[in-house]
């Protein structure tokens, strides 16, 4: 009787390692802030805001900046990188450059993950993450 | 002799008194999105290529985490196209559905019945802050009942956070 209450508490806590396991194993994309605001430039006519982008994927190693019209049309920008390369775990912030002509028609900023052809093993998943300019 | 045990005391007194330590945290408003599974396909008929757990495929499942409610929009596509696969000679047909598996709060339970699907996209809004998992069953199918020539399959489900 002992014998199998053993075993059943080996095997729930195999289950809970697995659990723990598959849950630290979780791939997560993250850009912040919501609500980004901007603000002057060194540049006059350009206005500028500071983003942030954090990368807890580790089948991703590449994010694309873009920035979009309330229609989804691509709006004019400015970064240091279009394509950000990080690494896992890695926390990149990054100033977006808008004129300020072009800025009234902008409405969402957004990172999307890039996946690698031959990394995509029968089903893959691309995030993308919009903040809103209000 | 009193006097001077009294200020002896009041200055041990003084020594431990205890200093508040002020922890800070900030949560921002923000909205993660965590591929939980990736999913995999399965080949239950040779024309037939399902997520489907009754198909010997594994759901995709997805996780929003959101800390502001009503504050972001979830939108998935399901994929209409292999991103690799061998060459095929017929119109492949795809169906996709998208759907919620799991909620962290009760008021979240209306997600389900408030979603709005177009094309191969799924919308819901989230009006609740915390957590939500989204599966999706995604199948492709060969034209004539043609078999799948043999090889690598592979396609993107798309997963989008939208500020609103």
């Amino acid at each position: 009787m002992k014998g199998v209450k053993c075993v059943a508490i080996m095997n729930a806590t195999l289950f809970a390692l697995a659990g723990i396991i598959l849950v630290m194993d979780a791939k997560a994309h993250e850009m912040t802030p919501t609500y980004p605001k901007f603000e002057s430039s060194f540049v006059s006519g350009v206005m500028k805001t500071k983003m942030r982008l954090f990368n807890r994927r580790n089948d991703v190693k590449y994010y694309e900046i873009g920035v979009f019209d309330s229609e989804w049309k691509p709006v004019p920008f400015v970064t240091s990188y279009k394509l950000l390369q990080m690494d896992y775990l890695e926390t990149v912030s990054f100033d977006l450059y808008i004129n300020t002509k072009d800025l009234s028609n902008s409405t969402y900023i957004c990172s999307k993950s890039k996946l690698i052809k031959s990394d995509v093993i029968s089903t893959g998943i691309a995030s993308r993450i919009c903040s809103k300019i209000k | 002799m009193k006097n001077v045990l009294t200020v002896v005391a009041a200055t041990l007194a003084l020594n431990v008194m205890a200093t508040d330590v002020p922890v800070q945290g900030n949560v921002q408003m923000r909205c993660l999105i965590t591929t939980d599974i990736p999913g995999v396909y399965g080949n239950p008929t040779p024309h037939t290529l399902s997520t489907a757990v009754a198909s010997g495929g594994v759901l995709p499942v997805v996780r929003y985490d959101i800390t502001l409610a009503d504050s972001y929009k979830a939108k998935i596509t399901t994929p209409t196209s292999f991103s690799s696969s061998p060459a095929l000679i017929d119109t492949v047909t795809w169906t996709g559905s998208t759907a919620v598996a799991q909620t962290s709060d009760a008021g979240m339970s209306g997600y389900e019945a408030a979603k709005v699907t177009y094309d191969a996209t799924t919308e819901y809004d989230l009006t609740v802050a915390g957590s939500t998992w989204f599966s999706a069953t995604l199948s492709a199918t060969n034209g004539y009942d043609k078999a799948f020539p043999g090889g690598v399959y592979s396609a993107v489900l798309v997963a989008e956070c939208i500020a609103k």
